[in-house]
């Protein structure tokens, strides 16, 4: 079992890093289009000028993509520190994805029940946020194991 | 050696995503805002160029529902025009920005609301313009307008039926003549000219709600506040005299 433990550990750590990665380029690219004014490609079911342009999109004039940016960077930092063996970063991480995690609940009630509009890539994010989340949980339970 | 090796190895790699990610970031934006014009200045501002081509497009549209519903003066040389859909979120919340720039420059300007239900996605939008053309034809168009921002999460959720009901109710409230205003919601005229408001934005490239065009430049989203509205405004004022 100890054995288990050790390889799969490090495995969970890079694919948050990856998946971090992907939310990053998700909030790189809803930054970009926030600065050039240029409308995202939205589907049929989605309301994405909406969500994007509300006032819930920013905070003091800077777009809540820049801090989604910011935070997906830093749990790639952890994640990647952690696969190199740094443990500490791993609990870090989990309490930076349990935050994120809280914050984008409270994004998916703005959309659902304030705007009453939904943006693809807010959702995407929103899915990798939990995808984070999912893996920090299972980390702390394999190893509560 | 090789645990120093195996330390930086870890920074290595993000410094590198991060080195990515900002020259990479910079050249998507370089090549996104080449492509719409961007003005350099870090305003946000489209540049001279494309706001020429936004006022021909807005110009030459089609002209909407005559006359439109209005407030402030007619002959006013500033004219600000608003395309909204009553069930889109963010049109409510900018609704009460909407009533303070009316509220402070009054006769100062001319503001002009056109109902743009987006259909596909909103089911009790087009109902609701009608409804709040049809209480227009009673003299009542912005009571029922506010009744419909104000209230809207109240409706929201409603099927469309129901929705019926509660616009009977808000007509009620305004004091309107409830026959007449079920016979306007009926009748083409008031569905007229949502049609024709709808097919006005349309033709200057109406793309999301709400937009708002102060003497034919879209307002930008980081604009759409009682700020950036008066700014935009305050600017025009200036440029013609009073």
């Amino acid at each position: 079992m100890e054995t288990t433990e050790q390889n799969s550990i490090p495995k969970l750590p890079l694919l948050a890093s990856l998946l971090a990665l992907g939310g990053l380029a998700d909030a790189i690219y809803l930054t970009i289009h926030h600065y050039t004014t240029e409308p995202v490609p939205c589907g049929e079911a989605f309301d994405c000028g909406a969500v994007l342009t509300s006032s819930y999109a920013e905070i003091n004039g800077i777009p809540l993509a820049v801090f989604g940016a910011i935070a997906y960077f830093t749990a790639f930092s952890l994640a990647i520190l952690t696969v190199f063996g740094n443990r500490l970063m791993w609990r870090i991480f989990g309490l930076q994805v349990v935050a994120m995690g809280l914050f984008s609940i409270y994004l998916i009630y703005v959309q659902a029940f304030v705007l009453k509009a939904f943006c693809q890539f807010c959702l995407i994010s929103a899915g990798i946020t939990f995808t984070l989340l999912i893996i920090a949980l299972i980390s702390k339970f394999w190893r509560a194991k | 050696m090789n645990n120093q090796k195996n330390s930086m190895l870890p920074i290595a790699i993000i410094g590198l995503v991060l080195l990515v990610a900002l020259v990479g970031g910079w050249f998507w934006y370089s090549s996104t805002a080449t492509v719409s014009n961007r003005n350099t200045t870090a305003n946000r501002t489209p540049d001279a160029g494309k706001l020429n081509e936004q006022k021909i497009i807005y110009e030459k549209g089609s002209p909407g529902a005559n006359p439109p519903n209005l407030l402030g003066a007619p002959n006013a040389t500033v004219t600000v025009e608003e395309f909204a859909d009553f069930q889109c979120g963010t049109c409510a919340v900018k609704h009460p920005i909407a009533k303070e720039i009316i509220a402070t420059y009054g006769s100062r300007i001319k503001f002009i609301f056109r109902s743009y239900p987006l259909t596909q996605i909103h089911d009790k939008a087009y109902d609701a313009a009608v409804a709040a053309e049809a209480a227009g034809m009673q003299g009542k168009y912005w009571d029922m307008q506010n009744q419909l921002f104000t209230n809207q999460a109240s409706w929201m959720t409603k099927d469309p039926v129901a929705f019926r009901g509660i616009l009977e109710e808000y007509a009620k409230k305004i004091g309107l003549d409830i026959e007449k205003f079920k016979t306007d919601m009926a009748g083409l005229p008031a569905k007229t000219r949502v049609d024709l408001d709808m097919q006005r934005g349309r033709s200057i490239r109406v793309s999301s709600t709400p937009t708002f065009f102060i003497n034919g430049k879209p307002l930008d989203l980081s604009q759409m506040t009682v700020e950036g509205m008066k700014q935009a405004i305050d600017a025009e004022l200036q440029k013609t005299p009073q």
